[in-house]
């Protein structure tokens, strides 16, 4: 176990070094360079060159790429053009939005996937698992975006049931704040419900079929008690470990959530670096998110293994 | 093929591509109207016999410009997934057929370009490149290497210590020449069903790129790019929002139904042999 976890975090490392490469690498590639950029149309070639020296552009791109990990890890992550405010600050500022997002939304899905998981692992190819498998379908196929439309016009807009647009900080209440991100947490959700079910509908099925679930039958054990104390308990538990996995979804989808419902997160304030051309806290940024992705999923990889014996002690959990 | 045939979701997908792509094939011959011609006097009317699906906030054709944008769809899926098809599977065999440093590095690449959201790492390519449909298909076409690098490297370690592949290595064959001859065809089926499969995913990320303002860019349309110009009438005509979301979740559905079914009559098969 030791060894793996060891194993699991220096391959982390490689991964994060990896995308600290690309990350950098790639946003050199910009045609023209950040001086000239923040210094618009009145850039002559004397303000450019003190400019490059002052933000470090002067030195080789390997120099550059030292200096900017060296920064980065000691917590100076540059300054961003558009806000004028140092990169940290402004992550800092709009992670407790983003967070709660995704907090919300995985609460609304994980019941709701644990529910149609089961239930259509239980009831196999009845109608209730042709819905859930229906339903997974269309909600691979729905555009978050498109749902995060609709709900606008008709529960924002129409009904006037939410908010149109903003974040209500949870300093001013927890329900206000909880009612304030309720729509689009349900858009999100409604994105994570699919693969969610997948994932327990199929370890819910193989569970049923385990050497121990014959056991309790022979025992006298009615099916509904075998399935609530062991089939469930096997089913469910090394799944929700994998929740950590859709970190990356959830991030992705808050773009376009927080950009419809002018939530000020992580996602709108990558997408303002995208617009405004803002590379360095569009670096500080991208290299933060997957960061965040990267380290949530090794954590739930050492859980998984700590939570299921069946691959704790080397055997085979298909 | 056959055991395909009788498969009630396949079928369907069948039918969702083949409008998607037969609405596409009319667009080349007949529009019911210019599709990017302003007429300010009959902005946002509701669908009529003259203007079947109405008209939006220029006076342009709702359904001319859906099935324009069909056309865009379609390109960028297919173009961007055989770009991400065709580099992920170089990298996937040479880090399977290789051993130790190469294959550590080519994998931890792989590993790093997984770890960024879907939409993130096209953003910031498009923040790079610029906006536009080129830059798009290049940015979902790289988003889609780590797929296929994935895919292909599992699949060339499960064959690579098969007795063909070490009866050819005893004549001396060259690893190039293994690749290409045996295990490429091998592998292939898989490949095709996750390359089905990706188109859908692909349209979805350019849908949202244009939406996001990132991809197509304005006159020319885009179903992304309809539904991010409705955003401004959800109040007064919440109907443009409409068509563009449902002929974009036709789309993607029959792509998805198409790849999950071939890769279950897969699945099945192998069982079966």
């Amino acid at each position: 176990m030791l060894n793996f976890i060891i194993q699991r975090l220096l391959s982390g490392i490689g991964v994060l070094f990896f995308i600290s490469i690309i990350t950098f690498v790639v946003l050199m590639w910009i045609p023209g360079n950040p001086a000239l950029l923040s210094l618009g149309t009145d850039a002559t070639p004397e303000k450019v060159e003190a400019l490059k020296e002052s933000m470090g552009l002067h030195v080789p791109w390997y120099e550059q790429y030292i200096n900017w990990l060296i920064g980065f890890l000691s917590g100076d992550w540059g300054t961003s053009y558009v806000f004028g405010e140092e990169i940290l600050i402004l992550i800092t500022q709009r992670l407790p939005v983003t967070l709660s997002l995704a907090a919300l939304s995985l609460t609304i899905a994980i019941p709701f996937a644990v529910m149609f998981g089961v239930i259509s692992a239980l009831y196999q190819n009845k109608w209730i698992d042709y819905m859930a498998r229906s339903l997974m379908q269309l909600g691979d196929a729905v555009p978050q975006f498109w749902l995060a439309l609709l709900f606008l016009v008709f529960f924002a807009a129409g009904y006037g049931w939410f908010p149109v647009a903003g974040f209500t900080p949870m300093e001013e209440g927890f329900w206000v704040s909880v009612h304030s991100i309720l729509l689009p947490s349900i858009v999100l959700a409604i994105g994570q419900v699919g693969p969610l079910i997948r994932i327990i509908r199929s370890s819910m099925l193989s569970s049923l079929e385990q050497d121990y679930m014959l056991m309790t039958r022979v025992n006298g054990l009615s099916r509904t008690r075998a399935i609530g104390k062991y089939a469930l308990r096997g089913a469910i538990i090394a799944p929700l470990t994998i929740v950590g996995m859709q970190l990356a979804g959830i991030l992705g989808g808050a773009v376009l959530v927080e950009s419809i419902f002018a939530l000020p997160g992580i996602g709108r304030l990558l997408l303002m670096a995208v617009e405004q051309r803002d590379l360095i806290l569009l670096q500080g940024v991208v290299f933060f998110i997957t960061s965040a992705v990267v380290i949530v999923n090794i954590i739930t990889d050492i859980l998984y293994r700590l939570v299921n014996p069946m691959i704790r002690f080397g055997g085979n959990h298909e | 093929m056959s055991r395909l045939r009788n498969n009630k979701l396949f079928v369907l997908g069948i039918i969702l591509v083949s409008m998607v792509v037969g609405l596409c094939a009319v667009s080349f011959f007949y529009l019911p109207h210019d599709p990017n011609v302003m007429n300010t006097k009959e902005r946002l009317l509701s669908p009529s016999v003259e203007y079947l699906l109405g008209t939006d906030q220029f006076g342009r054709d709702i359904l001319s410009r859906i099935m324009v944008s069909s056309r865009y769809a379609l390109f960028i899926g297919l173009v961007s997934v055989s770009i991400g098809a065709a580099i992920g599977l170089f990298i996937g065999a040479i880090a399977a057929t290789s051993k130790g440093i190469i294959q550590g590095l080519l994998m931890r690449m792989i590993d790093g370009l997984m770890a960024f959201p879907g939409i993130l790492l096209a953003m910031m390519l498009v923040a790079v490149l610029g906006e536009g449909l080129w830059n798009a298909v290049l940015a979902i076409g790289i988003f889609m290497i780590p797929v296929f690098a994935r895919l292909s490297y599992s699949l060339v370690l499960d064959q690579k210590d098969e007795l063909y592949i070490k009866a050819a290595q005893s004549y001396g064959t060259s690893r190039t020449r293994i690749i290409f001859k045996h295990l490429l065809p091998t592998i292939m089926p898989r490949i095709i069903t996750q390359f089905s499969a990706s188109i859908g995913n692909a349209i979805l990320i350019e849908s949202s790129l244009s939406f996001l303002g990132l991809g197509v860019q304005p006159p020319d349309a885009s179903w992304g790019l309809m539904l991010s110009e409705s955003r401004q009438y959800t109040l007064t005509y919440p109907f443009l929002s409409v068509p563009p979301g449902i002929i974009l979740v036709i789309t993607v559905l029959g792509f998805n139904l198409i790849g999950d079914a071939v890769n279950d009559s897969m699945v099945k098969r192998r069982a079966a042999a």
